[in-house]
């Protein structure tokens, strides 16, 4: 048995199965053909990078560079086609060069210079998203690919099956066949137990290592081209955190970090755990945190398992990565009775802990059996029909879970769900990611919803994904940030880009009388949303304000206390400044902590953000006024907007929609109208409280 | 002789006197009292977590979920806060909470042997979307009034950080340096079956040595948080990144057996300053990741020259001895 699976393979198949049929109990249509193809077709980008690690990890090294390659490779590609004029087919190929640029540089310094992979890459990390935020000043946005590229990453073959899954197929036969099948791919194992040894059986231990990182970056450039095809736009910020979930993948499917052991055949079903447990729990409607907690469960538990029961490591010479440590390992075979039993308590708790959380499954385990019957698989439902008795879905997304701007939207929404009485699933990226909005929504799609209200992150990248939702009958509305205009039936507009930059220019101005100096705290240098805002700022200056000057943009990455920090240098690089102007929710209190710490009682804060995070800032003077709409109300509409078209009430060409407790709202053509911004200032902020 | 000594931090060291030297020059505002002790003080909580990696390293191992801890930290400090502990049991409760994340981790690899870096990784994934779940992301506000810098006033509380980093960097430097259990983190982390077979016992060092790294980010957590009003859920974010860079930059061998506190103080300083310094220059914050980039390579890469040069220096002493 174990020298037919060297690796983790039945462990891992186990727990797939597992997933499967607590999954097709509780998730709706997950068993479904069209799933099962989904479910490959998100695995793809990250599969790749996967591929290409496992020879990396079996030769005792690791590469992290490889997300940030994406994001480089991406930025590559879409300045090539569309600003240097190369003809795509071309660009692509020379997409492709890029990373096997960047995998020799990795590859010279570790197989050359002999320093440690992680060090390295963890270097090259850095250095390859850099360069490709920097070459897009973050903000290029390459989109508009032609249609015969983008079937790359969205079309179907025949119909149902995703074309670039046939270029994993590729892969990884051709991975496997050369990994386990041919002579050099057998040397690789041979380095990862010992380089040394290797190298005295007559093989070149410093050009195969070469050959291997030069693979991985060309992986990462070949995940980015199916990224970029997938989403239709290139930006600096694609796979950012893909590195750890591939050597996740690797990993769970058993091959050893410090080398010489590692299958292709677990690899790939240690991504298949990990999407199918995504993917899954997305089509339960359980909260998708899980995720994190189980991956690191599964993964600290198979490599727990592996060690029980193999009578420990053997002692390896870690070489590259680790060494020593590992050699005393083979001295501790056995395992002391104490040992055993605290591990026994810890898995007793761990059961608890996972008995415990199943009580949610359990809760829709039934309401799945009370519904419907279980285990049909049925042809995905357009969504317009709406089974008598069954109460309709609608499916909310916001741009990020974790912001306090979507949290105060979803006390709202779930407001306008309980009046309606509709079933409301609340799910999204925990940060700013385009792929992952697509990644929920083709889950929704699947699950078939009856409504999909979603905040765009980028319109670009989602708009032929909610083409596809409203093909197959699903409503669509956005809210907060709109898509193409053919890709929804309406936008539930709180305010355009146009308006909050002109109102936060306005406020500005009107803070400083119309002179003087101010500095920007924006989110991320690449957010989409920013950026425009930006737009706006500048063009209304150079409209109204001749005597504004805009010093600095700093970014915050949406962290509070990275805007403090920020703050502070900008008040002492531009001591001139009279306004710092932040706009990202969590920005806001940041930049106010930062002028009240430096007790400049000259400069005042205005921006985005929300009543309660800047509440006693405002109170203090510090903060004069934030700009923003009630956003509770802006979740209460979208939901009642999204919910009045999947009931019929609601059809294009409306004027006004009778939105509950909000009365009648207007509708100016396809946009359903909140109201202009806010101005919030300590004469009306403890009116608000969200 | 003490050439020698300081040879590893020597590199950063000349790289940092050249950043500093610059700025100094295009923009000697850089180097007001003001901004010096801003970034003491921003950068205090990053050399309370450097410090701690550069043990977890030194020993051989590694820790990348400390990001993660921090983050569940801060949020622990604000419920702690809101429970009404007293202020000053709260470096306590939170050297014990950080310590008991450690101490899971420490277990795992030290006593289970289980890999450092897919454990951390583990706890890297784990503790963040359970830390999301639990708070939705909400941020921890309305905290009592003598939260924010411990009560103690602005002024005052300022020094407070400073000091309380400067003395736990102190020890811990002296500790590594002069007492058997410090001796042991270097000697479990060059051979870890010579430190046994030398009476030392490896799995209770790699413990001890993540239980501290919990704790000390347990405490860089609540020194970052107090700065402030309100604890936001999603604080730390790359935290472990930066942590091990400016270890690995100070010269720490990333391997283990080989680094001192020195180098990760230079090391925090280089990587910590870069940001402020570009903005003081005048230049993009769009390169900013690259440089840092840049600056990691160029640490290891003239380490391992130096490296090289030394083997063979060596080799030649030991030929001309043979020689003899």
């Amino acid at each position: 048995m174990e020298r037919l699976f060297p690796g983790n393979e039945p462990a891992l198949l186990a727990v797939i199965l597992l997933e499967c049929l607590v999954f097709a109990l509780t998730g709706e249509h997950f068993l479904s053909i069209a799933n099962a193809f989904e479910i490959t077709r998100l695995s793809v980008e990250v599969g790749l990078l996967a591929l290409a690690l496992t020879p990396v990890i079996i030769t005792g090294g690791i590469d992290l560079s490889v997300g940030s390659m994406m994001g480089l490779s991406a930025v590559t590609l879409g300045w090539l086609w569309r600003d240097a004029g190369v003809a795509l087919p071309a660009a692509v190929a020379l997409t492709l060069i890029v990373g096997i640029a960047g995998g020799l540089l990795n590859a010279w310094m570790i197989a050359r210079l002999k320093l440690a992979p992680l060090i390295v890459t963890l270097g090259t990390l850095s250095l390859f998203r850099g360069i490709a935020e920097g070459l897009t000043r973050g903000i290029e946005n390459y989109s508009g690919f032609p249609a015969e590229f983008r079937f790359l990453g969205q079309g179907y073959v025949g119909g149902v099956v995703p074309t670039q899954l046939f270029v994993f197929v590729a892969a990884t036969l051709g991975v496997a066949w050369w990994l386990h099948r041919s002579a050099y791919g057998r040397g690789l194992f041979a380095i990862g137990h010992s380089a040394e040894g290797a190298r005295f059986a007559g093989i070149r231990v410093g050009r195969r290592l070469t050959v291997v990182y030069m693979l991985s970056g060309v992986a990462a450039s070949a995940a980015a081209i199916i990224y970029v095809a997938h989403l239709g736009q290139a930006k600096s910020d694609a796979g950012t955190g893909y590195e750890l979930l591939a050597i996740t993948a690797v990993v769970l499917g058993g091959a050893s970090i410090f080398g010489g052991r590692g299958t292709v055949a677990g690899t790939v079903l240690g991504l298949f755990a990990i999407v199918i447990l995504r993917n899954g729990l997305r089509l339960s409607g359980l909260p998708a945190e899980l995720t994190g907690i189980l991956t690191g469960a599964l993964l600290v538990g198979t490599i727990l398992v592996d060690r029980l029961s193999r009578s420990g490591w053997r002692g390896r010479s870690a070489g590259v990565l680790r060494r020593g440590v590992t050699s005393l390992a083979g001295r501790q075979d056995q395992m002391r009775n104490s040992q055993v039993a605290v591990l026994s308590a810890m898995i007793l708790a761990g059961s608890l802990i996972v008995a415990g959380s199943n009580w949610m499954l359990v809760r829709s385990l039934r309401s799945a059996f009370g519904g419907q019957p279980a285990l049909t698989v049925t042809p995905l439902v357009p969504g317009s029909t709406i089974a008598a008795g069954r109460a309709p879905v609608v499916a909310m997304m916001p741009k990020a879970k974790g912001d306090p701007y979507f949290i105060s939207a979803r006390i709202g929404a779930d407001a306008a769900a309980t009046e309606l009485g509709i079933s409301l699933l609340w799910d999204g990226p925990t940060e700013l990611d385009p792929a992952k909005q697509n990644e929920v929504i083709e889950a929704w799609i699947t699950r078939g919803v009856d409504a999909i209200a979603v905040s765009v992150e980028n319109k670009a990248a989602i708009s032929s994904v909610l083409r596809t939702a409203r093909a197959r009958g699903i409503k669509v509305v956005t809210w907060d940030a709109d898509a193409e205009a053919d890709a929804r039936d309406f936008l539930v507009n709180q305010a355009t880009p146009q308006g909050i930059g002109y109102a936060l220019t306005d406020e500005t101005a009107r803070i400083m009388g119309g002179d003087g100096e101010f500095a920007i705290v924006t989110a991320s240098l690449t957010a989409a949303n920013q950026n425009e805002w930006i737009r706006y700022i500048k063009e209304r200056i150079a409209q109204r304000y001749p005597g504004l000057r805009l010093v600095a943009i700093q970014p915050s990455d949406g962290d509070r206390d990275r805007a403090f920090a920020e703050t502070q240098t900008i008040l002492k690089v531009h001591p001139r400044v009279k306004v710092v102007m932040a706009i990202a929710a969590p920005a806001v209190p940041g930049a106010a902590e930062a002028v009240k710490q430096s007790g400049r009682t000259d400069v005042k804060v205005t921006g985005l953000s929300l009543p309660n995070l800047c509440r006693s800032y405002i109170k203090q003077g510090v903060i004069e006024s934030i700009v923003l709409w009630n956003t509770v109300d802006l979740g209460y509409l979208a939901v009642e907007a999204a919910s009045a078209m999947a009931a019929g009430r609601l059809h294009r060409g409306d004027t006004t929609l009778m939105a509950g407790r909000l009365g009648k709202v207007q509708i100016v053509g396809d946009e359903i109208r909140l109201g202009a911004p806010f101005v919030f200032n300590k004469s009306n902020i403890d009116r608000f409280n969200f | 002789m003490t050439f020698r000594r300081y040879q590893r931090e020597l590199p950063p060291a000349l790289a940092l006197a050249a950043l500093l030297g610059t700025v100094g020059v295009v923009a000697p505002s850089f180097f007001s009292a003001m901004n010096l002790r801003d970034l003491a003080l921003n950068e205090a909580p990053v050399l309370l977590v450097a410090i701690g990696v550069t043990l977890v390293i030194l020993v051989g191992e590694i820790d990348i979920s400390v990001g993660s801890q921090f983050a569940v930290c801060s949020v622990a400090a604000g419920w702690f806060a809101k429970a009404g502990t007293p202020m000053a049991l709260m470096p306590a409760c939170l050297l014990l909470t950080g310590g008991a994340m450690g101490a899971l981790n420490g277990w795992l690899v030290g006593v289970l042997r289980l890999p450092s870096i897919i454990v951390t990784l583990a706890m890297l994934v784990a503790w963040r979307d359970a830390l999301r779940w639990v708070t939705d992301g909400a941020w921890v506000q309305d905290l009592p009034v003598n939260f924010q810098w411990f009560g103690l006033g602005h002024g005052t509380a300022q020094w407070v950080i400073v000091l309380a980093v400067l003395s736990v960097l102190g020890g811990a430097g002296w500790t590594l340096r002069n007492l058997a259990a410090g001796r042991a983190v270097y000697a479990v982390g060059s051979d870890a079956e010579a430190a046994r077979l030398a009476g030392i016992e490896p799995p209770l060092v790699i413990f001890s040595v993540f239980v501290a790294m919990g704790a000390l980010t347990g405490l860089a957590a609540l020194l970052n948080a107090v700065r402030f009003a309100a604890v936001p859920a999603n604080a730390g974010i790359g935290l472990e990144m930066k942590a091990i860079a400016a270890v690995v930059v100070g010269g720490t061998l990333i391997t283990g057996g080989r680094g001192s506190l020195s180098g990760t103080l230079v090391g925090v300083a280089l990587l910590g300053t870069i940001g402020t310094a570009l903005s003081f220059v005048g230049i993009n914050p769009f390169w900013e990741k690259a440089l840092q980039g840049a600056i990691i390579l160029a640490a290891i890469v003239s380490d391992a020259t130096i490296a090289g040069l030394h083997h063979r220096v060596r080799l030649f002493r030991r030929a001309r001895v043979v020689a003899r």
